[in-house]
């Protein structure tokens, strides 16, 4: 309980602050929209061409395409400041503030920023998921919409956990705040169907890198209705386990942690 | 009296990677870096009972600051045991940050882009502070610090001493028990300075805050701490009161006459009258006055002003005590031990 | 002879400063150049999925192996000619330091080049040979012939230079930008991606419509990525890529010219402010 009204306090304090940088956000967001949209025009061409790609329609990759969005705005919009741990924050010492604070360190270094850029994203998304869902013909049952929640919340998971990680990684090197970058640039194989790619990219990002739970295995299962257990149930587990480990990183690193500076 | 802290035996190993300089350096460090063991804290105890401003000092790279961020519960000590208010740090650490306060001179934990006002709402909720209580810390912290004239301004637009009075009531929002403050007049004028002592002189006197302060500047010394622990290498190299380290080294005085004549400085010569060196005894024209230096343990400071007198006419005078800096300056080149 | 002498023998103590760069930093810059390898494979297996999904051997003129080879030419050129060198103009004019550039006594857009060749000689010199190899070898797996022709190949690496300088000159021009909006994180984002995808380095410009093709192809951003790939495989013939290359040296003047009026202007911007 403590912890929401921490959290409405730094988002109140954030919006002020929001108001000073008006123009910073507004290029952020517009940055990010650019992108996304520019990747879409990309699909458009190729689907001028072929009437599917590899069994899938242009309704259905546009709608895993806004489906892979969900989860990563969210992620985008909340965790932001992860970036800063790996960048910035422990190579200057900065990380010292957090320990001297009676809440928990992820709590806080994550509630201090959000990222409001992110809204490029989740227009996308939103304009992405409104073309294409009502062009499709997809199953719908009392549960899907608790589903698709429950999907949503452990598929951000999926990504907070790993940038998590990644971050974590600098309190024993200093900084690695390219290795988040890397991992980031892999999520992009989360865009597509999983079938389009071999075996080997197909393990790596289903059991190791589980990026394909954040979006075409639930996706998937919400355009077909088929394989619940694995694509609904891969995405929990996934989620579960990757916080789990992220948290058992993340507090193994505050042990390590050697402040930097005099 | 009651210990509000005990440190015992200390100790913070970190590894180092050695790189040689030029461009062969680099390369060899990309395959086989070499690496150090540096013992920044080497085994350091003592205890701080409660109430008490204990001064903190020691050379650049001595491990003070590593000290004070074990004591803080940021870092782990390698072995050795800390307890402050009861607590150890790295056990418990929410509970333990609850009830001290931390500034660190050279960095801040306010929020930069936003109003100092902001900062104390974030970090109200942040400590729990009850409304009530909260509002009237802030009126005494105004009233020592003397906010007001900023506390609606970005931080970013602060000055280093508005921005340092401003951090100092931040670690002091929650009527923490133990402050520590490393470095808090770094880089501050001399007025900002004397508003900083007399705040924490304030604190001290009126809540009981036993306060740990590392310095570089030793007029925060002499004019706040009645006792200090001094490092250096990781190692504690004197732990008393301050006149303790002033009788240890406090032969040397200073006296200064104000001649009538300037010119008459030359009628004095106290070597051949005492029959002493130059490192036991030495005067200073400095324009119309004369600065004699000497040893205590050889000369008497009544021999030295009845000769002043009855050889030239004197217009004032004054006795200066022993400075602290020149005694540490001396540790710290190693002409002395203790 | 002696001032050419004089002007490496100046800048090469920053080639230098950029090498020992690269080392501090390699981590750094395996993690990027993975991150990037890894895209250049999303998009190999998109394009693998849509000639899989055609029963036409070619999709808008291009074969599959055309497509892989544009893929990763169009992924080296790009890593090559990327320039960010100016990236720091931006930093150091948000931040004021600029002003320490002017007192020093050479030009800081040479110190910056100078810098950027250092910083990413190890890096090009690690992957060039790689991707040129494993392009080459592919399109003789699958063609069974060598296609690899060595005055294409010249003339792609005179293009690509070029292309770099005109990178750099552009990225010094956008670097200035952070005067006005004091911002580089959007502006960067927005500036990527829309080069991106007027060079063709995100699809090939042949496959857009014609009109607009027409137009991007003499627009400077081609002359980034888009020529030197065309030229490496050789879809110009050698009249078509003289003016080509005619075309990339104009940008190239133009973005110079550019660059240098922006940075008279900022001198006295800066002047003014007291910066």
């Amino acid at each position: 309980m403590r912890y929401i009204r921490l959290h409405r306090i730094f988002i109140s304090q954030y919006l002020k602050k929001l108001m000073e940088y008006k123009t910073d956000f507004l290029l952020g967001a517009i940055g990010l929209l650019f992108t996304q949209i520019l990747q879409i025009m990309f699909l458009g061409i190729i689907f001028s061409q072929i009437p599917a790609l590899i069994g899938w329609s242009f309704d259905e990759i546009l709608f895993i395409y806004g489906f892979s969005l969900i989860p990563k705005f969210i992620d985008h919009l909340f965790t932001d400041n992860l970036w800063m741990v790996g960048y910035r924050i422990i190579r200057k010492g900065e990380f010292d503030k957090y320990l001297t604070r009676p809440i928990n360190t992820l709590y806080h270094v994550i509630a201090e920023n959000f990222c409001v850029d992110a809204f490029g994203e989740a227009l996308t998304c939103i304009l992405l998921l409104a073309y294409s869902i009502p062009r499709l013909n997809m199953p719908f049952h009392w549960y899907t919409i608790p589903l698709w929640i429950i999907v949503t919340v452990f598929a951000t998971l999926i990504y907070t956990s790993l940038k998590i990680m990644t971050s974590a990684i600098s309190f024993w090197t200093k900084a690695s705040g390219h290795i988040t970058h890397m991992l980031y640039m892999a999520n992009d194989f989360s865009k597509y169907p999983v079938s389009i790619y071999n075996k080997f990219v197909q393990t790596v990002i289903t059991y190791i890198l589980p990026f394909a739970f954040t979006a075409y295995y639930p996706a998937s299962y919400f355009l077909t209705g088929k394989d619940p257990l694995f694509c609904i149930g891969g995405t929990v587990i996934a989620g579960t386990v990757l916080f789990t480990l992220a948290l058992f990183i993340w507090n193994r690193g505050l042990n390590a942690y050697e402040s930097a500076g005099s | 009296m009651e210990n509000m802290i005990y440190v015992e035996n200390l100790r913070k190993e970190f590894k180092k990677i050695i790189k040689e300089p030029g461009i062969k350096g680099s390369v060899k460090a990309l395959f086989k870096p070499k690496k150090e063991i540096v013992k920044a804290v080497d085994g350091i105890s003592f205890e701080v009972p409660k109430g008490e401003i204990l001064g903190f000092l020691g050379p650049n790279g001595a491990g003070k600051s590593t000290v004070i961020k074990m004591l803080t519960g940021i870092l782990m000590p390698t072995s050795g045991m800390c307890r402050i208010n009861g607590k150890i740090p790295q056990e418990d650490r929410k509970n333990y940050v609850r009830e001290i306060g931390v500034v660190f001179g050279q960095r801040t934990q306010l929020w930069w882009d936003l109003a100092l006002r902001e900062t104390y709402a974030v970090l109200k909720e942040i400590y729990q502070v009850p409304d009530e209580q909260y509002k009237k810390r802030m009126e005494f912290l105004n009233e020592v610090l003397e906010l007001d004239s900023f506390i609606t301004s970005p931080v970013r637009t602060l000055s280093l001493g508005q921005r340092m009075r401003a951090d100092i009531a931040a670690s002091l929002l929650h009527s923490p028990k133990v402050l520590f403050l490393d470095e808090p007049t770094i880089g501050l004028d001399v007025v900002v300075k004397e508003n900083i002592r007399n705040a924490i002189r304030k604190i001290n006197a009126e809540e009981g805050t036993t306060v740990i302060l590392t310095t570089h500047d030793l007029s925060d010394i002499e004019q706040l701490c009645e006792r200090i622990v001094m490092i250096d290498k990781g190692k504690k190299v004197f732990d008393g009161a301050i006149s303790e380290l002033k009788h240890n080294f406090g032969d040397i005085r200073t006296l200064n006459f104000e001649l009538v004549n300037a010119p008459d400085f030359k009628l004095l010569d106290y070597k051949r009258r005492f029959k002493l060196s130059d490192a036991d005894i030495s005067a200073e024209r400095d324009k119309g006055s004369v600065k004699v230096r000497f040893d205590t343990a050889k000369v008497s400071v009544e021999d030295i002003i009845s000769y002043t007198l009855s050889t030239v006419h004197v217009k004032d005078l004054n006795i200066k005590d022993v400075e602290i800096e020149e005694i540490i300056k001396k540790l710290y080149r190693q002409e002395v031990s203790i | 002879m002696s001032r050419i002498k004089r002007f490496f023998r100046t800048y090469r103590p920053f080639t230098r400063a950029g090498i020992q760069e690269a080392v501090a930093y390699r981590a750094n810059f395996i993690c990027f150049l993975i991150g990037e390898i890894m895209s250049a494979f999303i998009m190999y297996f998109v394009w693998k999925a849509v000639f899989l999904s055609t029963d036409s051997k070619t999709f808008m003129g291009f074969s599959m192996e055309d497509m892989v080879v544009y893929l990763f030419i169009t992924f080296l050129t790009g890593y090559l000619t990327y320039s960010d060198g100016a990236f720091s103009v931006g930093e150091e004019i948000i931040d004021g330091s600029i002003a320490m550039r002017m007192i020093r006594p050479c030009s800081f857009e040479m110190c910056f080049l100078f810098q950027e060749l250092g910083n990413r000689i190890i890096s090009i010199s690690m992957i060039f040979v790689p991707i040129v190899a494993g392009v080459e070898i592919y399109r003789y797996a699958v063609s069974g012939v060598v296609c690899f022709n060595i005055g294409y190949f010249l003339m792609y690496i005179v293009s690509m230079i070029i292309a770099y300088m005109i990178s750099f000159y552009f990225n010094v021009c956008y670097g200035f930008m952070a005067f006005f909006f004091k911002n580089l994180w959007g502006t960067t984002l927005i500036k990527e991606t829309v080069v991106g995808f007027l060079s063709g380095a995100i699809v090939p410009l042949a496959f857009l419509p014609q009109g607009l093709a027409a137009v991007l192809n003499f627009l400077p951003f081609a002359s980034l990525s888009y020529t030197p790939v065309m030229i490496y495989m050789g879809m110009y013939s050698y009249g078509e890529i003289a003016w080509r290359i005619g075309l990339q040296l104009f940008w190239l003047v133009v973005m110079y010219g550019v660059s240098k009026l922006i940075w008279r202007s900022a001198v006295k911007h800066l002047s003014v402010q007291g910066g």
